[in-house]
């Protein structure tokens, strides 16, 4: 048994080491998995990146209400009653002094220079109150100050400092008729809210001719995830056309909208992955082709043909998982951490980076092995049937 | 005419190889013939732009509402032939998810100013006059199985009805097609007073106005004067020409061009490496028979032009099954119930797949050719 793992070993050896011979060929064979490779995770990625920024927004200890059938909260109004009415509703943590902790929320889209293509598009403003800031995790003023209420004065969120032009510390902002100053820049962590302008809540109302409605309400569950006692008190009143939700689940549907995007990268890169098969394959049997008097002799010596398999599978899957890490290393150098944004839900820019996680860089990695398996078990079969005779034989 | 059957010769002297290189072409230009499809059919909204069109909005934000007084008053501007207005409905057919561009216009107007937009004068009389009817486009009806003379509900994940119902009946007096194989027909259009009269939301607003103009050279002076109208009033407008708005809006998904043509470049790349890859090998098997070649009066011009016509008909038999390919790809995507703009394999993309063919060719042929052409006749005999 141990001739028979030391042959294996003895042959594999010779296979990697005489690699530098066939050098051209295994380097074309090792690029067409890497950037193959290098593909799948670009747009892994970005799906990825896109729908971990989503899950870090939302969290289960707070309930967001929109308007029935809205699905977003750019779609979704109600009327200062309908917040008042709902506020009163079970289930709703409270504050030291006994009222409920709740923000009643504003969203309207102003427009925003990209920095990338100089393009305007879609930003989100929210008119927020002080309460708001205390139902977002993570936030932190990290230059300038809060807005004052009843002034027209903005905080920006990183993301959007990052993607777009003008929102920078100090700047004015025109709006309409109205001009707005950023006085502050805020950070959540990575999460959405970094792609949104932040204003009070009142003057937006005022400014956006938005009168006394409002369109989304935020509030602290008393149980963190158990949304069934207001979902039972807007049920009971017909009143209230409303939808309850966490914000965990409310945005984790909103963060599936680039699984598209992760479908279409399989798609392309596994017919991509062909045409490294049909290279691998070529430099696969080139190699047998290269090596059979070798492979003949060493049978002739009393190796076995399992030994000759064996080799040739390892040298393949060696090439491919060299071309793999590389793939995964230029994809983790180019486009981990990657800014970028596109329209989100609610007809808005959300800015997001990618992001590698280690099961892409898995997903990279086992897409290489199954181009090495594939494209060196055919090879590997002609060189386990070399006959002993091209031993003696002259010639190639 | 005996150089042709050399090549020939040479090209399927090993069957296998042959194969496997045509086999990476084929991949590379079925790749590149389908994403060009989609790439000319997201650009599409671009290219068809009309230019005599322009495209009236809020200058806050294009989903910041305008007075529908302004209608009037840029109909009466100089060089104007005829404007509509346009709401966003937010509607959805049975489902939430089902969502579709709809749009609340003046149905007067519209199909003057959106005259891509194809319907007999018969079926236009019949929806001016049918205060419920709505015009659907070919792409979304099929999608719904929606029939004309057909009545529907429609759901809007915006707006509600007085009495708090978020469905609307409609009737479906005509389909429409696209003057274009690419014009969009994803999306309905119905009668603003219909709207305007039954949702709750307050009236008289409109989302934004299409204009035609008398003549694309006069579009600049329209704008100055749209936009001066409404300066300093509380809803300022900005007035841009509808390519221009187009590619705006087509942006804000992301840099599509970019993506799909790194793609194709990457896939390009990792075929010309494995095809030249093996050209050169194989062209380095045959260094002896070369010589003998060369020995026997073949000139070194010839054997030149062999070995390049060898690379170019390979990149020839691979580029063209893999663009015919791409052509099966895209009649399958246009049939898939999903709402994707039709998109096309013209032309413009076999011309173009012919010229990478070329240069594909050319480049993995080019060396081993040299190498063939300085071939010197005593060291290809003398090597074993």
């Amino acid at each position: 048994m141990r001739g028979f793992f030391s042959q294996i070993w003895t042959v594999v050896v010779m296979n990697v080491l005489s690699l530098p011979r066939r050098l051209w060929m295994s380097l074309a064979a090792i690029f067409a998995v890497s950037v193959v490779v290098a593909v799948l995770l670009a747009f892994l990625a970005m799906a990825k990146g896109f729908e971990q920024t989503l899950a870090g927004t939302g969290t289960d200890r707070i309930a967001i209400i929109t308007r029935t059938g809205s699905q977003s909260e750019l779609n979704s109004s109600m009327s200062r009653d309908t917040v008042n009415l709902v506020a009163t509703a079970p289930g709703i943590a409270r504050d030291a002094g006994g009222d409920p902790v709740y923000s009643a929320e504003l969203y309207v889209i102003v427009d925003g220079i990209k920095r990338s293509n100089q393009l305007k598009a879609n930003i989100p403003m929210r008119g927020i109150s002080p309460r708001g800031f205390g139902l977002r995790e993570q936030l932190e003023i990290v230059e300038g100050r809060q807005f004052e209420p009843g002034r027209n004065e903005i905080v920006v969120g990183e993301g959007v400092l990052r993607q777009f032009e003008g929102f920078e510390l100090g700047r004015e902002i025109r709006f309409g008729k109205t001009n707005w100053e950023v006085v502050g820049v805020f950070s959540t962590g990575g999460s959405a809210f970094e792609s949104e302008l932040w204003a009070d809540a009142p003057t937006v109302q005022s400014q956006f001719q938005r009168g006394s409605s409002f369109q989304t309400v935020r509030l602290r569950l008393e149980t963190p995830g158990d949304v069934q006692p207001i979902l039972e008190f807007v049920e009971n009143d017909p009143q209230l056309i409303l939808d309850v939700e966490t914000e965990a689940d409310f945005f984790a549907n909103q963060g599936r909208a680039l699984t598209g995007i992760a479908i279409f990268g399989w798609i392309l890169s596994v017919v991509m992955g062909l045409g490294a098969l049909a290279g691998a394959l070529n430099t696969m049997y080139t190699s047998v082709a290269a090596r059979a008097r070798e492979i003949a002799t060493l049978r002739a010596i009393g190796f076995s043909n399992i030994s000759a398999f064996m080799g040739t599978l390892a040298e393949s899957l060696l090439l491919s998982v060299l071309g793999g890490l590389a793939g995964a290393i230029a994809a983790w150098l180019f486009f981990d951490g990657f800014s970028a944004s596109t329209l989100g839900a609610s007809f808005t820019q959300v800015v997001f980076t990618f992001e590698l996680t280690p099961e892409l860089f898995r997903d990279g990695i086992v897409l290489a092995v199954a181009i090495g398996l594939i494209g060196g078990l055919f090879p590997a079969w002609r060189a386990a049937r070399v006959p002993v005779v091209t031993a003696f034989q002259g010639g190639e | 005419m005996k150089d042709v059957y050399l090549i020939l010769k040479n090209l399927t002297r090993k069957p296998l190889r042959l194969f496997l290189t045509v086999f990476a072409t084929f991949i590379a230009f079925m790749i590149f013939g389908t994403l060009t499809a989609f790439q000319q059919a997201f650009d599409a909204g671009v290219d068809l732009a009309a230019d005599d069109r322009l495209v009236v909005v809020n200058k806050i934000n294009f989903t910041q509402t305008l007075p529908i007084a302004y209608v009037n008053r840029v109909r009466a501007v100089e060089d104007v032939v005829a404007v509509t207005h346009l709401n966003w409905f937010g509607g959805y057919y049975q489902e939430p998810r089902a969502q579709f561009a709809m749009f609340a216009v003046d149905a007067e107007n519209f199909l003057t100013v959106y005259d891509e937009l194809v319907i007999t004068d018969a079926e236009r009389a019949a929806w001016i006059a049918n205060r419920q009817g709505l015009i659907a486009g070919k792409s979304i009806a099929e999608s719904f199985g929606w029939q004309a003379g057909e009545r529907i509900p429609v759901n809007s994940n915006i707006f509600s009805q007085r009495d708090g119902r978020t469905d609307w009946d409609f009737d479906v007096v005509a389909i429409y097609e696209g003057a274009d194989p690419q014009t969009d027909t994803n999306s309905v259009y119905f009668h603003y007073e219909y709207f305007n009269e039954t949702q709750s939301f307050g009236g008289d607003f409109i989302g934004f106005m299409g204009v035609r103009t008398t003549d694309p050279e006069r579009n600049e002076a329209v704008i100055a004067a749209i936009d001066d109208l409404f300066a300093n009033s509380p809803a300022e407008t900005e007035t841009v020409p509808e390519k221009a708005f187009n590619k705006a809006f087509i942006e804000q998904i992301g840099n599509l061009s970019l993506i799909l043509t790194s793609v194709v470049l990457a896939a390009f790349f990792v075929i010309l490496v494995i095809v030249g890859n093996s050209m050169i090998l194989s062209i380095r098997e045959r260094t002896r028979e070369i010589g003998v070649m060369k020995t026997l009066g073949f000139t070194s011009g010839r054997i030149f032009r062999m070995v390049l016509v060898e690379s170019l008909l390979i990149a020839l038999i691979g580029g063209m099954l893999g663009v015919a390919a791409a052509g099966l790809m895209v009649s399958l995507v246009n049939q898939a119930p999903i709402q994707l703009p039709v998109l096309v394999l013209g032309g413009s993309v076999w011309t173009q797949a012919l010229l990478y063919v070329a240069v594909l060719g050319f480049i993995t042929g080019i060396v081993p050719a040299m190498n063939a052409l300085r071939l010197n006749i005593i060291t290809a005999l003398s090597r074993s």
